[in-house]
């Protein structure tokens, strides 16, 4: 159940990823050509670089379901298969102890509760919090940058769905 | 005991971005600073914000339109041009193809497994011998980190706060050197065995195989010549040359259709999503290199011991080989040039165009050393050749490579002469 979940959300997750690393080539290209005739749109880059950071965490998400994420193997591949699985499932409480570690650091950083006590108003939050998430613009885009940094929550539950199923699956040869 | 997290967390094979977070994690929650980790998420998701690194997904994508063949097999076609009819003609058209892919590529692992593909079989064919056509081919991968473009070049520029441009074109005489050094090992080789005989095109062919080839040189063109005359970001030339790739692919050579481009833009989007993650962990590492002051300690030790700074880069090498060995180039160099780079710009006044070329050809080097040599296994796997044969042909190139490194360790002109 939690793997074939693990393995849709990662399936989504690489596709989103793909579809976003199409916007970063599509967006700098349109950087080019307008700034060739002279009409250069000056917030092309700053959404390029949001694009490659949602692509960069979404991805990175899916590695861990593939277990493609660049590691040192020299231990891992020089032990017999009994304890390189144990080692492997040492890795997976690592791994999913960074994950819960993740959705806590974006629980303090966004601090749900706190927002909808303030009744979703920011100031009010502000005042109670000095937390200046939901105030912070982004520099030309107009519009609130938190909206970027949502991408944070998808990435750690993402991970953290990931990671347990890993953990709490049992390993079949795929 | 952050430094025992780092090194277990390591070598279970935890991911290398996963280890970096967890270590700051540690180091974070045992140094007491538990404030920052309001900021944690933040300072991963701003690591990244940064507009030369939006060239990374574009060469990878450049090198996956590569992947598909119709140009690496004009761009061959073309080195037989210039270099076929001499003995051993084949494998001078290996280092010149190379240095040709190297010019598009910037990745080593991407343009070894390209180039395996396309010469070894050719080579085997021709009557060499199966283990030195996939020794040149896996030595001329290492071009592409040095030739501009360079995925490795990138990273650091980001990393040094250096203008990757000027990085690039800091790139190109070392690039070149180190092709030379190449085409003297396999002079050498050639005349302890016999390479078997080449043949000149006629002229005909010659001039079919130069004008098929116009359209895949328009890659290299745009993207060296794009930075050397400042008329394009690395970024935006990644772009373009992405686009002529797809452009040339499809409507001239007709290897590549649109159909492909959404796997294409899959793997793009993993592999780029990997190398990107990693500097994202790297700059919430960043704060344990920073509270610790490690480039400080690290300075103070290196110092005592010399203040020559041909004798630093030497013992840098030496270190970064140990490195190279275990660790993936692109990690390694997301690791050390935090540490690495202020002792060496800071304590010796050594520029940092130098440094980040000696480190990264340094670095690059571990693709093809045992035990861990991902670009070995790459060339073996495409060509069907044990990484132990290879190998045995291999350590000539090792041994220039080194030349080299300590060639470029010695005179920094050669780094620092273009820009």
């Amino acid at each position: 159940m939690i793997r074939r979940l693990s393995a849709l959300v990662a399936w989504f997750e690489l596709w989103l990823a793909a579809g976003l690393a199409v916007c970063v080539t599509a967006l700098i290209l349109l950087n080019i050509i307008t700034r060739y005739f002279g009409a250069a749109l000056f917030w092309v880059d700053e959404l390029a670089i949001y694009t490659m950071v949602w692509m960069t965490f979404l991805g990175a998400s899916a590695a861990l379901h593939h277990r493609a994420a660049i590691s040192i193997t020299l231990v891992t591949d020089a032990v017999s298969k009994q304890v390189n699985r144990v080692l492997l499932k040492c890795v997976d409480v690592i791994v999913f102890g960074f994950a819960l570690g993740m959705l806590w650091f974006c629980w303090r950083w966004f601090l749900p509760i706190d927002i909808a006590h303030a009744g979703f108003d920011a100031e009010a939050f502000q005042g109670a919090t000095f937390n200046f998430i939901y105030a912070e613009p982004t520099t030309t885009l107009g519009v609130p940058k938190f909206l970027f940094w949502l991408v944070m929550w998808m990435f750690s539950f993402g991970i953290t769905l990931h990671a347990a199923m890993h953990l709490f699956s049992r390993e079949t040869s795929e | 005991m952050s430094a025992v997290v780092f090194l277990v967390a390591l070598l279970l094979s935890v991911p290398v971005a996963v280890v970096l977070a967890v270590t700051a994690i540690w180091y974070i929650w045992q140094s007491g600073n538990t404030i920052l980790f309001d900021s944690f998420a933040l300072k991963m998701f701003s690591g990244l914000e940064n507009y030369g690194l939006l060239s990374i997904p574009l060469f990878m994508l450049t090198g996956e339109l590569m992947n598909e063949g119709g140009m690496t097999r004009r761009l061959v076609a073309l080195a037989r041009v210039f270099v076929g009819g001499f003995r051993g003609g084949l494998a001078y058209i290996n280092l010149l193809a190379n240095m040709f892919m190297a010019a598009i590529i910037g990745s080593a692992t991407a343009q070894i497994a390209v180039m395996s593909r396309a010469m070894v079989p050719a080579m085997k064919d021709e009557g060499y011998d199966e283990g030195f056509a996939a020794a040149t081919t896996a030595a001329g991968g290492l071009l592409a980190p040095v030739i501009p473009p360079s995925m490795m070049f990138v990273i650091f520029g980001v990393l040094a706060h250096v203008p990757i441009g000027d990085m690039f074109i800091a790139g190109i005489i070392p690039g070149l050197l180190l092709a030379l050094s190449f085409a003297v090992v396999i002079t050498l080789i050639g005349w302890s065995q016999q390479f078997p005989k080449g043949a000149w095109m006629s002229r005909g062919e010659a001039l079919r195989a130069f004008l098929a080839a116009i359209p895949a040189m328009l890659v290299p063109v745009a993207i060296i010549g794009g930075i050397l005359f400042g008329v394009a970001t690395p970024t935006e030339s990644a772009a373009v040359a992405s686009l002529i790739a797809f452009l040339v692919g499809w409507l001239f050579y007709r290897d590549l259709g649109p159909r492909k481009l959404g796997e294409m833009f899959k793997r793009t989007a993993a592999n780029a999503s990997m190398i990107l993650f990693m500097i994202a962990a790297a700059s919430v590492f960043g704060w344990v290199v920073i509270y610790e002051e490690l480039p400080q300690i690290l300075a103070g030790l290196i110092t005592t011991i010399t203040s020559d700074p041909f004798m630093f880069l030497l013992i840098v090498n030496l270190a970064l080989l140990l490195i190279g060995m275990i660790i993936d180039g692109i990690a390694a160099i997301i690791l050390i040039t935090p540490i690495l780079l202020p002792i060496a710009t800071g304590s010796y006044d050594i520029s940092p165009y130098q440094f980040g070329i000696v480190a990264c050809l340094n670095l690059v080097l571990g693709l093809l050393t045992p035990p861990v040599g991902i670009g070995l296994y790459i060339a073996s796997s495409m060509t069907g050749t044990m990484p132990g044969t290879i190998l045995k042909t291999l350590w000539p190139f090792l041994i220039a490579v080194a030349l080299i490194l300590v060639l470029l360790s010695y005179f920094p002109k050669i780094s620092t002469y273009l820009i």
